[in-house]
């Protein structure tokens, strides 16, 4: 190395999985810094909206009891809708509430918190400094450079999110292809406390989740979420690029057209907009995880691609802080024998196969091209409607066999009862 | 010889949310060194380097003023070193009370040339501070400072004036409140956070915080009032020229060209 090091390790991207890994590292006495654009770190991170929480109870485990959570969602909801109709199926559990499985969260308030634990672990936080680049000597990665500076590490972590530039600009890892991304719409819309319950049907403290299929993307690939707050509501689509662009629709435009939508204007009604963006979302799946590690670098979270949407729940926060968890490990091991090549870091890929994140992508490993069949959003909310509106719409006109109605409704849907096994059965094992 | 300068750790007006009633939520918006307190220690920073005096940072508010995140961000701005009084009870200090704490810290420090500040604050913007703490110290006040010098002694100030600029004679230390446009504020780069990390930071017990009597709102606050102006865009030539005559009605437009 030509240099002295300024830093053991240097993190790039303040995001849950920048501030885990700091955070881990800084924990186990090396020398960290973590460096994030935003003038406060999670000043531009689009707030996602349902944590789950295992890994980041491993990480602190006063998490639950600190950290700055809306609500602990109880209340699950899957709605199929259609202009006129819709048909919800409805979870509730009081373990998910006890044990705090998924709560909702706020990125301008989750981040600033991860990166204060992160400051008291001794992490030097450098907000307000974007990183230009990879500073890369004979083929490694030795450190960043940002402006007229450069910081030297013996191991750099790219944490910067869905783009990652930095890897990608070294040529370390490969665009991602249009049909690998979504494009998430957001806002955040304030509400009372007391409107919120009632509306969601849930006790102070309590949370619901919704996620709606069909009519709220207009039939584009994708869906929307609407995520309880505690005194304000995530709402948003994420929709497939490749078929936003194919069927000529702006994304804006569809989520304006959620928003619209009576039934979700009836949760919305009479809010404050608050905050209002949009992101770009990995969607590939394990097939966009690229490769972890290079001399003197580690890829993390969303930068490695590291995303998981069945269609019913987008995740990528608890995969961030699992991945987060796994690099730490493989980084400390080759900070400590002094061999920081891939060969050095191997670790960490070892490490996030072995837990959940590796095996979760693998599992999961089918959702996208199972969430690219169009029938997901165009047909099966109706077909559903159909059949129920033959059980409910009581007119006076003599009523059918429940099994006929089925039938009924399937022939009005023009899809063969082969292609709804096909697709059952596909869904059963991509999902 | 020492430079301070007083800044305030201020919420970030851009980030304020202001409701159809006309309340403004300060609740969501994040803090920073205050806009034009960051052209003050930049014009100490110039004035320290010029000179080879100490730049010393001071700041008083409330806890959150001396979280690592704040005094790292002042201390990359290119102070040498920092001064913190935070205590819960100057969290909603008014000018007076924050004056008060300034000119107590102030009084324990020997040496100083100057004492710096930003034009105002982003948040409050009444400008009285610089004028309080001059008072409480007997020191005299400049406002709208656009250059400063140090010779044995005595300060050599510019200041805008209406019309110009006129150039004072101060002897002895005084409070220069610079103008905004003073300086051009660079971004701290990665070596000056780097550096800011190693500086010193001083942290002050607080005085009994002295409160600015009792100041209660007794009317909402009311802006100019809205005439429902309404123009039609459906010819835009006729629209046009009825916006410009509306403004000009409204004195936003002044000068010949009808
Ligand atoms: C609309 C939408 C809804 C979502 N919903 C959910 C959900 O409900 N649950 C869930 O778990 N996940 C959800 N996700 C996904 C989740 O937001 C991401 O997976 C997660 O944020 C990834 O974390 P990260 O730390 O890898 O990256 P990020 O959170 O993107 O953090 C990257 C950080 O790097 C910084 N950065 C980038 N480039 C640079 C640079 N050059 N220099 C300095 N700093 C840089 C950025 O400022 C940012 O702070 C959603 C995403 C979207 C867009």
């Amino acid at each position: 190395m030509s240099a002295e090091p300024d830093f053991d390790v240097i993190v790039v991207g303040a995001g849950v999985a920048g501030c885990i890994t700091a955070y881990q590292l800084a924990g186990r006495g090396l020398s960290v810094a973590l460096i994030d654009r935003g003038e406060t770190p999670g000043a531009k991170n689009l707030s996602g909206g349902v944590l789950y929480t295992h890994p980041l109870q491993q990480v602190f485990p006063d998490f639950l009891q600190t950290a700055p959570i809306e609500r602990r969602i109880s209340r699950n909801q899957i709605c199929f809708l259609n202009q006129d109709s819709s048909v919800a199926i409805d979870y509730r559990d009081a373990r998910l509430d006890r044990d705090g499985t998924a709560v909702s969260v706020l990125r301008g308030r989750l981040d600033p918190w991860l990166a204060e634990r992160c400051e008291d672990a001794g992490v030097l936080v450098m907000p307000g400094v974007r990183v230009d680049s990879l500073l890369i000597e004979d083929g490694r990665v030795v450190g960043v450079v940002a402006g007229e500076d450069e910081l030297r590490a013996r191991v750099t972590v790219a944490a910067d999110g869905v783009n990652s530039f930095l890897a990608r600009d070294a040529g370390l890892r490969p665009a991602p292809q249009p049909h690998q991304l979504a494009v998430g719409v957001k806002a955040v819309v304030q509400l009372p406390s007391d409107i919120i319950e009632a509306r969601f049907g849930v006790d102070a403290l309590e949370g619901a989740a919704i996620a709606v299929v069909g009519d709220c993307t207009r039939g584009v690939g994708g869906g929307g979420f609407i995520y309880t707050n505690q005194g304000s509501i995530s709402v948003g689509v994420v929709l497939r690029l490749d078929d936003l662009t194919a069927k000529g629709l702006r994304s804006t435009e569809v989520f304006d057209g959620f928003l619209d939508h009576p039934y979700t204007e009836r949760l919305l009604r009479g809010g404050e907009l608050l905050e209002y963006g949009c992101h770009l979302v990995a969607e590939g799946g394990q097939a966009m995880v690229g490769e972890l590690v290079h001399h003197g670098l580690v890829i993390v979270g969303d930068a490695a691609g590291m995303t998981i949407n069945t269609g019913l729940t987008v995740r990528g926060m608890d995969l961030a802080a699992g991945a987060a968890i796994a690099a730490a490990v493989g980084v400390a091991e080759a900070i400590e024998t002094g061999d920081v090549t891939a060969a050095g870091l191997a670790g960490y890929p070892k490490a996030l196969a072995a837990g959940f994140v590796g095996q979760d992508l693998q599992t999961y490993a089918r959702a996208p091209k199972f969430l690219e069949n169009p029938r997901m959003y165009e047909s099966y909310g109706p077909l559903l409607a159909d059949a129920l509106h033959q059980v409910f719409g009581l007119d006076g006109s003599a009523r059918k066999p429940l099994r006929r109605v089925a039938m009924d409704a399937l022939k009005g849907s023009g899809i063969g009862v082969g292609t709804i096994v096909k697709d059952a059965w596909q869904g059963a094992r991509a999902l | 010889m020492k430079i301070v300068v007083a800044y305030k750790w201020a919420a970030d007006p851009q980030e304020a949310t202001v409701a159809a009633d006309g309340q403004v939520d300060f609740s969501r918006a994040k803090s920073a060194v205050s806009d034009y307190d960051a052209v003050a220690i930049t014009v100490a920073r110039h004035l320290g380097d010029t000179h080879g005096a100490d730049v010393v940072g001071l700041t008083v508010g409330g806890p959150e003023v001396a979280t690592g995140l704040a005094t790292k961000a002042a201390l990359s701005r290119g102070l040498d070193a920092l001064m913190v009084v935070a205590d819960p009870a100057l969290t909603a200090a008014g000018s007076t009370g924050t004056a008060q704490a300034l000119a107590t810290a102030l009084a324990g420090v020997d040496d100083i040339a100057v004492l710096i500040t930003g034009d105002s604050s982003v948040d409050v913007g009444a400008k009285l501070v610089p004028a309080v703490v001059g008072g409480l110290l007997g020191w005299p006040v400049l406002t709208e400072v656009t250059a400063v010098a140090i010779e044995p002694g005595a300060l050599v100030v510019e200041r805008a004036v209406s019309g110009g600029t006129e150039q004072l004679r101060i002897d002895g230390p005084a409070v220069l409140a610079v103008a905004t446009d003073a300086a051009t504020v660079k971004a701290p780069g990665m070596k000056d956070v780097l550096a800011a990390a190693k500086k010193p930071v001083q942290q002050l017990p607080a005085d009994p915080v002295v409160a600015d009597g009792t100041l209660r709102s007794t009317a909402r606050l009311s802006g100019p009032a809205r005439r429902g102006i309404q123009i039609s865009t459906d010819d835009p030539a006729a629209a046009a020229a009825e916006l410009v005559s509306a403004l000009r009605a409204d004195g936003v437009l002044i000068g010949g060209q009808q």
